[in-house]
């Protein structure tokens, strides 16, 4: 029996995924306006985006098509186009990662501590983040596959733990005063008018992208979500796949640490928790769009933008607080109901 | 005559009505003055009254450094007297406030005081049960000492001038813009001190500048990260003649600012509570203007001081003696670098406070 080479790998999954297709195809049989639903399905979410600012517009049209809301809007919620992305990957793997926000704030603190209180450049401080971020990345591997516990569980654990961390290395402090540099080189430095931080996501979403559509890795990845064991039996290494999506989650995440310590110049201990839940929001509203069905990076960036959009028009509409968490909340399960009934209800991965 | 009388009548009707600027200039200039100690009470001999009794220091969380500096202010006070205090740790947490007051009860002490925020209201089963067993329960910074009233079940509370605190930031406003605020302020309305701060605030600019104006923005404190920066940015996009965002609380800086130079705004951030990082983010940058200031060690005392009454059966104090002060960039540096929650201040109170328990 010979050793199978790389490209029998490739051969196989090809095969696979057209089996995949064929298998998708049949849960949803052709109907007379199969097409039409199949192309509302893939850009419902962006017509959306454009009707919600037609009709927001209408009732303040000086604020709502004024280039400079567009500009603050998408270079402020930048982070959490970062922080999505890397959620995206272990999900598409099948495992959940609730440590990112965590994670985020831990790289946020660690910048902030050695460039502040420790006299560190503000690059060496930035690479020890990241570094930490992909530590916590592995750390969340190992005891979710080396142990096989279930990654909800592994992850809620480490997420708590790192706040406590976070708490320790801080003082419970806030700690302001991080080097100007990095507050240039993300918001305060612009192109076409837009804050650096947001051609950064743009960047980053263009890389998995291309990651997820164009290359066997990206394949791969998809493989080992739809069904480990047939992946495994197919060739492909589950283990390294798994492992290596919880890394990139967890320095991706550090990377939206850095980030949001470079928009605000300070880091806090606790306040990037938050951005767990819009994550995992545009993480699951971007499924439906643009790839439907699957986690995607351009799914998540328009996703994060229509719900930001969203508050923005909301803002200007005077709209109390509580309006906002009902938009949020309600957009995503009034969208991605829609996004199933276009999809006649097939189950989601 | 007749016109003249009637044109001078509508040139008085035209011309706009003045900010009171020196009612706002006199209230500035008496909270720039550094703090003097003014006794909250009669004098009396402390040793002697609290020589068998102890107290329990139950704060809100000790996460946040402001409780943790009234802990360490309550702490010094009870060592200057020489009677045991016990500051319990917590983490924002009910179940924690709960086991505390147990654990009080459980060990025999004689006052739990509810320090830095904890909702009374939420332990009125275990307030009354502590009372049964002979413990006194009492608060220290939670109620506003003019608009709220202490809940009547409580044993004593030391309230806070938070009125005071709002209108300094107003007056501030107003001296530094020659009358012409156009201020967005922003505050969680979940929070029991945010009422007073944000009414005295908008109520003193309503009331004493016909040329300003203000907005008001709920944020919640579990949203001021993902909600409070888009909803200040956006409301700066929308009115670009604001030109102060005024925060009740300064912790909310961090978010605002980034918000103010996305935004592309010249507004200036004036606030309330002296957090040490904002004091920092004023020494560093240009956005935070001004933030009114209260010494925690200061404040740690003064609670001490009231419980004590309460546990010597003596005249009841309601309000804490600490004073504001006014930081800016000119005395910002008195707060180190980095700056802390009781420097700046002097240390007037120690003294004070030693000489009103007749230890020196």
């Amino acid at each position: 029996m010979t050793t199978p080479t790389p490209q029998d790998y490739e051969r196989r999954i090809a095969a696979l995924e057209q089996r995949l297709h064929a298998f998708e195809g049949r849960l949803a049989p052709p109907t007379a306006g199969r097409m039409n639903t199949a192309f509302f399905e893939r850009y419902g979410l962006v017509f959306a985006w454009i009707l919600l600012i037609l009709v927001i517009g209408y009732f303040k049209p000086d604020q709502m098509f004024s280039w400079n809301s567009y500009a603050a809007m998408l270079g402020s919620n930048a982070m959490i186009v970062v922080l999505t992305l890397g959620l995206i990957i272990p999900l598409t793997t099948g495992d959940f990662d609730l440590s990112v926000a965590s994670t985020m704030a831990l790289s946020s603190m660690i910048i902030a501590v050695l460039n502040v209180r420790m006299g560190w450049s503000i690059e060496g401080a930035i690479f020890m983040a990241l570094l930490a971020g992909l530590a916590v990345g592995a750390i969340n591997a190992f005891f979710i596959i080396w142990f096989g516990i279930h990654s909800l569980i592994v992850t809620l654990g480490v997420g708590y733990f790192i706040n406590g961390v976070i708490l320790w290395i801080s003082g419970s402090n806030v700690i302001s005063g991080v080097s100007n540099d990095l507050v240039n080189v993300v918001i305060l430095t612009r192109f076409l008018g837009v804050p650096l931080s947001f051609w950064y996501a743009g960047i980053l979403t263009a890389i998995i992208w291309y990651i997820f559509q164009h290359t066997a890795l990206g394949r791969r990845l998809l493989f080992v979500g739809r069904g480990r064991e047939v992946a495994r039996l197919s060739g492909v290494n589950v283990v390294r796949m798994r492992a290596g999506a919880l890394i990139a989650s967890g320095g991706i995440a550090a990377l939206a640490g850095v980030l949001y310590t470079g928009m605000r110049g300070s880091a806090d201990p606790s306040s990037a928790l938050a951005f767990l839940l819009p994550a995992f929001a545009a993480a699951f509203l971007g499924s439906t769009t643009l790839y439907p069905g699957r986690f995607n990076a351009p799914g998540a960036f328009v996703a994060v933008y229509f719900l930001s959009t969203g508050i923005m028009g909301l803002n200007f509409l005077g709209a109390q607080s509580f309006v906002q968490n009902l938009f949020y909340g309600g957009g995503l399960i009034v969208a991605v109901s829609i996004s199933q009934l276009l999809r006649k209800r097939r189950p989601m991965d | 005559m007749k016109y003249l009388l009637s044109a001078a009548t509508l040139a008085v009707l035209a011309s706009p009505a003045l900010a009171d600027m020196d009612a706002a200039k006199a209230l500035v200039d008496q909270f720039t003055a550094l703090p003097a100690f003014v006794a909250p009470g009669d004098a009396f001999d402390a040793k002697a009254c609290m020589a068998d009794k102890t107290m329990f220091v139950i704060p809100l969380t000790n996460a946040n450094p402001f409780n943790a500096a009234i802990s360490a202010g309550m702490q010094q006070a009870a060592e200057i007297v020489g009677f045991e205090l016990r500051a319990w740790e917590t983490q924002m947490d009910p179940t924690q406030w709960i086991q505390g007051m147990n654990t009080a009860v459980a060990e025999g002490y004689d006052l739990i005081d509810l320090q830095g925020g904890i909702p009374a209201e939420m332990l009125a089963p275990q307030i009354g049960e502590a009372q049964a067993a002979g413990v006194k329960v009492t608060a220290t910074h939670l109620w506003d000492a003019t608009t709220q009233t202490t809940a009547e079940f409580m044993d004593g509370a030391a309230n806070t001038d938070y009125v005071t605190f709002g209108k300094i930031i107003a007056a501030w406003a107003i001296v530094q813009s020659g009358g012409k605020v156009n201020a967005l302020v922003v505050g969680p309305d979940e929070i029991p001190p945010t009422a007073p701060l944000r009414d005295a605030i908008i109520n003193y600019l309503a009331e004493n500048c016909p040329d300003c104006k203000s907005t008001y923005i709920n944020v919640p404190v579990n949203d001021w990260a993902t909600l409070g920066q888009s909803a200040v940015q956006n409301a700066l996009l929308a009115d670009p003649s604001i030109n102060y965002v005024l925060p009740v609380y300064d912790s909310m800086a961090q978010f605002i600012a980034p918000a103010i130079q996305i935004a592309g705004s010249s507004a200036k951030i004036v606030s309330y509570n002296g957090t040490p990082f904002v004091l920092d983010m004023m020494r560093d940058g240009d956005i935070v203007e001004m933030v009114v200031g209260e010494s925690l060690g200061w404040v740690g005392m003064a609670g001490v001081d009231a419980n004590m009454r309460v546990l010597c059966d003596l005249p009841k104090v309601t309000l804490l003696n600490t004073p504001a002060y006014i930081f800016t960039d000119a005395n910002v540096a008195t707060a180190g670098t980095p700056a802390n929650y009781n420097d700046g201040y002097g240390d007037t109170f120690i003294s004070g406070f030693k000489t009103l328990w007749g230890i020196e």
